[in-house]
């Protein structure tokens, strides 16, 4: 299956996409310039005195792209430790300097949601009412030519 | 109830995706199919809100991707015989009979439609029969498919919920009006993805797409969206012009449609200004 292959089959069926319902962990990535959001639900379990990311879910609201960076991170995400999942986000968020900011912004939102769900679950180690840890994305969701076209319209 | 609630939500996206499938006479019986079972979706949905019972529109993911129409098809007896040993968990016995006899009714169709291979509805060729597109437009077209589909899916069940939890018939009018407009375009992005082996089921709705507070802005919103969805279209239309004027003049019908849904959602926000 080559790379566009690849992506097809994410739009068609994405991985991991629901609700989970028992999920003992839960975060949010955001776009607040347009309301877009992505929930991460994870069902965590201790494994050799670390968290071990057992299960994992996401539901979003937001474009195709959102749709296809979450069933293929999801994917990455299933069966590792935080630890390795901290650098699954590390890595994910330093590609992104290479990709078009309204492309990052699906990503990255993704990412977050995730890192938001690892440390929703450390909070809960402290104290288990602890609220759900939400993250705002950086990069800029509206497509170059739509922004320019918006300064134009304002002038 | 809530797990029949669910199983016929499933039943009618099966339905009415295993229509998309079909390139035989059957299309239009699971078309007709369909809009029957989604009718018995909105019966229990207002039971639920007669009882002020608390219901959602969340569903596993929908699987479909099979060689053979048949498997599909099997599927549907499967999930309707699931159904009918249900129905007791529904006390409105009126409900209940009209549903079991439509059900009954539809299986011994459905025992009767004929075999036809489906596989390239799945086969991710993004080829449009007897069009040549470009690969620019064959992108952008699969783009505009995938969001599309779930959008129109989106806004059937946004309206039938916002349709079921209120009284006022000239809101009511208007949500009627837009559901019945969602379908239509549902349904014609549904066959184009078919077309194009790209077919499946649209992902389900985040809970707090359609239990909103706030209709007024969410009509707001929803304008914006529509004059979006409209610039999409002329993009495409534009895009797919030289490739196929039958595509362009679609793509152009589908934007002058959202015109129509814009001026509804308008009247719609002035009622409630006005209120």
């Amino acid at each position: 299956m080559n790379g566009e292959e690849h992506l097809i089959e994410h739009m068609m069926n994405p991985q991991n996409y629901g609700n989970l319902p028992e999920h003992n962990s839960i975060g949010m990535g955001k776009n607040p310039q347009n309301g877009e959001k992505v929930a991460i639900y994870l069902k965590v379990v201790e494994k050799e005195g670390e968290p071990f990311i057992e299960d994992i879910n996401f539901q979003a609201i937001g474009c195709s792209t959102t749709i296809v960076a979450g069933s293929i991170i999801t994917s990455e995400a299933k069966g590792i430790t935080f630890s390795r999942a901290e650098e699954l986000i590390s890595v994910t968020i330093g590609m992104l300097d290479n990709v078009p900011p309204e492309d990052a912004a699906c990503s990255e939102m993704v990412a977050l949601g995730l890192k938001a769900s690892l440390d929703t679950y450390r909070e809960r180690q402290k104290d288990p009412r602890f609220p759900m840890i939400s993250y705002h994305i950086s990069n800029d969701c509206t497509p170059q030519e739509q922004e320019n076209q918006e300064i134009e319209e304002k002038r | 109830m809530n797990i029949l609630f669910k199983e016929i939500h499933e039943l009618w996206l099966a339905t009415q995706f295993t229509g998309f499938m079909s390139q035989t006479k059957s299309r239009q019986e699971l078309y007709e199919f369909s809009n029957i079972i989604f009718k018995h979706l909105t019966w229990i949905e207002n039971d639920f809100v007669k009882k002020d019972i608390a219901y959602g529109y969340d569903i596993p993911q929908v699987p479909i991707k099979v060689t053979h129409i048949s498997v599909m098809i099997n599927d549907l007896i499967r999930r309707i015989e699931a159904i009918e040993e249900k129905l007791s968990s529904c006390d409105d016995e009126h409900i209940t009979f009209r549903m079991k006899s439509d059900l009954e009714y539809i299986t011994s169709i459905l025992k009767t439609l004929p075999e036809e291979e489906v596989e390239s509805a799945f086969d991710s060729n993004r080829a449009y029969p007897n069009i040549e597109l470009t690969t620019t437009a064959r992108d952008a077209l699969t783009v505009f498919l995938f969001e599309e589909i779930y959008k129109e899916y989106e806004l059937i069940l946004v309206y039938n919920y916002s349709k079921a939890n209120s009284n006022n018939a000239f809101l009511n009018r208007i949500f009627q009006i837009l559901i019945d407009e969602s379908f239509f375009h549902l349904r014609s992005f549904g066959q184009m993805m078919a077309d194009m082996g790209i077919l499946s089921v649209p992902r389900s709705l985040m809970e707090e797409i359609y239990k909103f507070d706030d209709l007024e802005q969410f009509l707001k919103d929803g304008i914006e969206e529509e004059k979006g969805a409209k610039e999409e279209c002329k993009k495409l239309a534009q895009a797919v012009s030289d490739s196929s004027e039958h595509f362009a003049s679609f793509f152009m019908f589908i934007n002058n449609q959202e015109n129509y849904h814009i001026a509804l959602m308008e009247e719609a926000l002035a009622y409630i200004n006005k209120k």
